[in-house]
């Protein structure tokens, strides 16, 4: 106990919090555009197994792992696409068509693996994405263990963080996303397109939750369960609340979530005597009461979780 | 016309009501088994999964056995063992803990059933329990991994710390420390038996704290700690099956386990009737009676010094003996 606080310590705490954050910076980085839009998908974690397992199918069979990268980014699309139909076209109540698209998504995929695996002795598996060491830079003493040992789709999801800020801030496209989550009517009135924009944010949202699906199951681990995606979908709809619908803190949020997890693994390691059923609820902690500090300051978007109809005033 | 049409189907279906009660009226033992998760989770539920259909099949003129899977909520227990039992199966599996209390209140009112429990304490006459005595086999993997480590730091990665898995990580602490009391030993639940991800991020932040050896107690879980072995290229130790072939590199042994022969066991005594006549009656898979045993080093063996070697397979028959006697780690808990 009394060496806790070593370099390695803390060099494995920090790259374990870079890994553990991208699958959840991924997808909140496609709910901002869906959620900007006034539309919430609650859906994401099915749409995340659904992809996992879509992703890892096609990279079994393909052998290639970029085949299952768009293997489950596909899949993804066409899961939020359904959401979008649910909600924009049906007007559904979006809270319960995400929810039961999150059931659906889980069972589905579940089926779908069954049916073509089978039950088999040993699962079914893949050769993962390796590690890429950046040049030079991966070689920075702690620095390069940290930032510059990932496997591409880590480096991908930071990178993309700062595009979607460029994106939702500084285009046309961003604005209108905006402005249709705002005013629907005024943006309408605008000549922009209500139904495409929101279809077309859920859908990118989809693709991000679908990148971040396959991620689990091809690049981070090497096999498909149904049950691998673990609330993440949910926890990267809290992040995207708190990080109040932009990029660059949601890049904050995952990580805060990822340290909170990489902390409480490391301190059941090393022995701290807290049960470990106190520790395990850290990550989750931290995120209600990260929510709890900032929900006074998130102003949702004016039509969210609103359908938007030209015949109702 | 539409009349006759009507006949026609209540005759059909009338006629496949019986034939299906016809073809179900022969002498064979109806089994049941409701597992609480995945037939495919590589462990707990697989495990008994696969030795159910071996079973099936080597006593296919005894028994037809029927599964289902995922049925995990206490709320949903209690009207699947009340289905199968006023359907008249003959034995009905509940394999896990969360079995106990609704496999007890439904057995008292289907005296005629047997039921049996996948790990717990309480009987009835009509009811048994099965379960593994994973500490011994913690144990062993407790003596091979810190004879094994050079950092003198290993590790052991679990779901939560319930039933055989408790036991198993204490039998592992304590088997390591029988061996280098100085030993240093990480340990982690991940509170969620198939979180794989979770895992291997566990495995990695052990790895690189330094531990240069991970037993893992099975189910989801297990198979992202052999990943972050794999990519760390260290060692692990697998659980319930053998799983040298998921990383040949990296799984140096692991304990092996088969539910098998107890299966068989409580059919025979089912059909003998002894089943119903003892009470408390337990079915124990240990090292004894030889459903506990231990995977082979495969090409790892020349890693694995001579007297090593020679150290696990004395302390294997010592367990198998019962000269090692362990702490009841469940009453100290």
């Amino acid at each position: 106990m009394d060496n806790i606080f070593t370099a390695t310590f803390f060099v494995s705490i920090f790259a374990s919090t870079i890994r553990l954050a991208t699958p959840i910076l991924l997808t909140a980085l496609g709910e901002i555009y869906t959620q900007r839009s006034g539309i919430l998908n609650l859906g994401l974690e099915g749409t995340m197994t659904m992809s996992a397992m879509a992703g890892f199918v096609c990279a079994y069979f393909s052998k290639s792992l970029f085949i299952g990268f768009l293997g489950g980014i596909v899949i993804g699309m066409i899961c939020s696409a359904f959401m979008a139909f649910l909600s924009v076209t049906i007007r559904a109540n979006q809270v319960i068509a995400g929810t039961a698209l999150t059931i659906l998504g889980i069972g589905f995929s579940s089926f779908i693996y069954r049916i073509i695996f089978g039950i088999q002795k040993l699962p079914p598996q893949v050769e993962s994405l390796t590690k890429f060491d950046v040049p030079l830079l991966s070689r920075i003493p702690y620095i390069g263990t940290i930032f510059f040992q990932h496997n591409l789709i880590v480096y991908l999801a930071y990178i993309l963080a700062i595009i979607n800020w460029v994106v939702l801030e500084k285009t046309t496209f961003g604005l209108n996303v905006k402005a249709v989550g705002e005013h629907p009517r005024a943006a309408d009135s605008k000549g922009i397109s209500v139904t495409k924009i929101r279809y077309t944010a859920v859908i990118i949202g989809g693709a991000f939750a679908g990148l971040s699906g396959a991620f689990m199951s091809i690049a981070y681990m090497n096999s498909f369960s149904d049950t691998m995606i673990a609330g993440r979908g949910f926890i990267a709809v809290a992040v995207v609340v708190f990080a109040r619908w932009n990029p660059l803190r949601a890049m904050a949020g995952s990580l805060l979530f990822g340290i909170a997890s990489a902390l409480q693994i490391r301190f059941q390691a090393i022995g701290v005597p807290i049960p470990n059923q106190f520790l395990l609820m850290l990550p989750y902690l931290v995120t209600i009461i990260a929510l709890i500090t900032v929900s006074k300051k998130a102003e949702f978007p004016s039509a969210y979780t609103k359908p938007y109809s030209r015949m109702e005033r | 016309m539409k009349k006759i049409v009507k006949v026609l189907f209540v005759l059909l279906v009338l006629s496949l009501l019986v034939a299906t009660t016809v073809s179900a009226a022969d002498e064979k033992l109806k089994v049941a088994l409701i597992l609480p998760g995945q037939a495919d989770d590589m462990s707990f539920n697989q495990a008994m999964y696969d030795a159910m259909m071996q079973v099936a099949d080597e006593y296919a003129d005894k028994i037809e056995v029927t599964v289902v899977e995922k049925v995990y909520e206490v709320a949903d227990i209690e009207p699947a063992l009340m289905d199968f039992a006023s359907q008249n199966y003959d034995i009905i599996f509940g394999h896990g803990f969360q079995f106990q209390e609704p496999l007890i209140a439904v057995a008292e009112m289907f005296p005629e059933t047997a039921f049996c429990l996948g790990t717990g304490y309480l009987t009835l006459p009509n009811t048994a329990v099965y379960d593994v005595e994973l500490d011994t086999g913690g144990y062993l993997m407790g003596v091979l991994a810190a004879l094994m480590s050079e950092t003198g730091k290993i590790g052991v990665v679990g779901g939560a710390d319930v039933s055989e898995i408790f036991r198993g990580h204490e039998g592992y602490k304590y088997g390591a420390k029988s061996v280098n009391p100085d030993i240093v030993i990480e340990e982690v639940y991940t509170g969620d038996w198939n979180d794989s991800a979770g895992a291997k991020e566990a495995a990695i932040s052990m790895y690189d704290d330094g531990v240069d050896i991970i037993w893992h107690s099975g189910d989801g879980i297990g198979l992202g700690v052999l990943e972050a072995a794999k990519e760390k290229g260290k060692f692990a130790l697998g659980n319930v099956a053998d799983q040298h072939s998921l990383a040949p590199d990296n799984v140096l042994s692991g304990v092996v386990y088969q539910w098998a022969p107890i299966i068989k066991n409580i059919i025979d005594d089912v059909i003998s009737g002894a089943f119903f006549k003892t009470d408390p009656l337990f079915y124990w898979i240990n090292i004894p009676n030889d459903g506990l045993t231990y995977a082979s080093y495969y090409e790892l063996s020349d890693k694995v010094p001579a007297e090593v070697q020679a150290q696990v397979e004395q302390t294997f028959k010592d367990l198998k003996d019962k000269k090692i006697v362990m702490p009841d780690f469940e009453a100290a808990k």
